[in-house]
């Protein structure tokens, strides 16, 4: 019945390092001390749904760009929620939203990391949307395929 | 001497009210809850309008439906699904979540995530944007990149049948974050790929997801999926 394949972000990202079509440049951030956050439809909820969880690969994708990156604790399947989840972001319980971030916000700032990287939209807009909130202004909130642009040797 | 309780004070509940088989046939496991409350340490809105998830997970074996579609609880939570990852019971809390959202009245869902979805359902997309003002933005941001060092040349290819790659588009990249539309672009180029977006049916965003709408959830994938066949497109990428 399904005449398509359907890739995830980082099937795609994954065959297209490996396969050599793009290079990219690692010193290109080497000077910014970068964290990963995963989304719970990646991660945990995927493992569950699927029997699959996105960790592993996000990480490698991660390496190639960067050696400077730390992981967030916890992390991958118990991760904790950005609290952009589940349409937050758009229901208009904003104070609630903002609260649930901040435990977020905590767990990037006990790292010191400068660049937070996000594979999701919604993670995005929450990590973006609530930094001031948390006096993290200078916090750079960047999506995984950002960050891979942005080291592409062209 | 303990204080002495005046009748009036007391709200009686009329257990007839209650209507114990209301949930029965959903297959959530919520009736094997042992209320051990794991799940509400774990969570990160226990607390927030005297929510927790063991309670919300009580309260749907009661049947205490009306109590739980009014409330603001189903709402209020993010779905992260920590509740699910450490109950000992294998309860699909997230899902219990979204099974209540579904049951509120559409007219009262929080926030534009209805009014989303129903433009999407009437006009293809969450921002009713119409086709001619979407390829415009495409091929405007297409421009802008083809001025950049190393993308000479380079154009946003729009319906092109039989592409190896399809890309669906997040609604905000053609609104306020059109800036955020060339990461993606700029691999493709450098990567060779053989790529295009529709110029209908483009949102890659499916809030029936987050409202408990399965039939328009259903309507949505629908569409991407028509998109590939008449386009007899290889591969998909939905980075939503």
């Amino acid at each position: 019945m399904q005449n398509f394949n359907t890739v995830t972000v980082f099937d795609l990202l994954i065959q297209y390092i490996k396969e050599g079509r793009i290079k990219l440049d690692k010193t290109k951030y080497a000077d910014v001390l970068a964290t990963y956050h995963d989304p719970c439809n990646y991660g945990r909820k995927a493992q569950k749904l699927f029997g699959y969880g996105y960790f592993e690969e996000p990480r490698w994708i991660l390496s190639q760009c960067t050696d400077n990156w730390t992981d967030l604790y916890p992390h991958s399947i118990n991760q904790l929620c950005c609290g952009g989840g589940g349409g937050t972001l758009t229901t208009g319980y904003n104070d609630e939203r903002i609260l649930y971030g901040g435990r977020k916000m905590d767990q990037i700032k006990i790292t010191g990391a400068q660049m937070i990287v996000v594979p999701c939209h919604s993670c995005h807009g929450q990590l973006n949307n609530i930094k001031t909130e948390y006096e993290m202004e200078h916090l750079e909130v960047k999506y995984l395929w950002e960050l891979v642009a942005d080291c592409l040797i062209l | 001497m303990p204080d002495v309780i005046e009748p009036d004070a007391i709200e009686i509940t009329d257990i007839n009210h209650l209507n114990h088989q209301r949930f029965e046939n959903w297959s959530f496991s919520q009736d094997f809850c042992v209320t051990c409350g794991l799940c509400s340490s774990t969570c990160p809105v226990s607390g927030i309008d005297n929510f927790d998830p063991r309670k919300f997970v009580r309260m749907i074996s009661l049947g205490l439906e009306e109590q739980l579609v009014e409330s603001r609880w189903p709402w209020i939570c993010t779905m992260c699904a920590k509740c699910e990852k450490v109950c000992p019971m294998g309860i699909e809390i997230a899902s219990l979540i979204r099974g209540v959202r579904s049951l509120r009245d559409r007219e009262k869902v929080p926030g534009i995530l209805h009014k989303g979805l129903a433009a999407a359902i009437k006009t293809g997309n969450n921002l009713g944007l119409p086709q001619d003002d979407f390829v415009f933005i495409i091929e405007d941001v297409a421009e802008e990149i083809a001025e950049e060092p190393g993308f000479e040349g380079f154009t946003a290819p729009i319906d092109k049948k039989g592409a190896n790659l399809l890309t669906t588009i997040h609604n905000k990249l053609v609104n306020t974050h059109t800036e955020d539309l060339k990461h993606w672009w700029r691999i493709f180029h450098a990567a060779k790929e053989d790529w295009t977006v529709p110029s209908e049916n483009w949102e890659g965003t499916n809030w029936g997801l987050f409202t408990g709408d399965d039939k328009a959830m259903k309507i949505m994938v629908g569409r991407i999926v028509e998109n590939m066949e008449k386009l007899e497109i290889k591969t998909l990428l939905w980075p939503e």
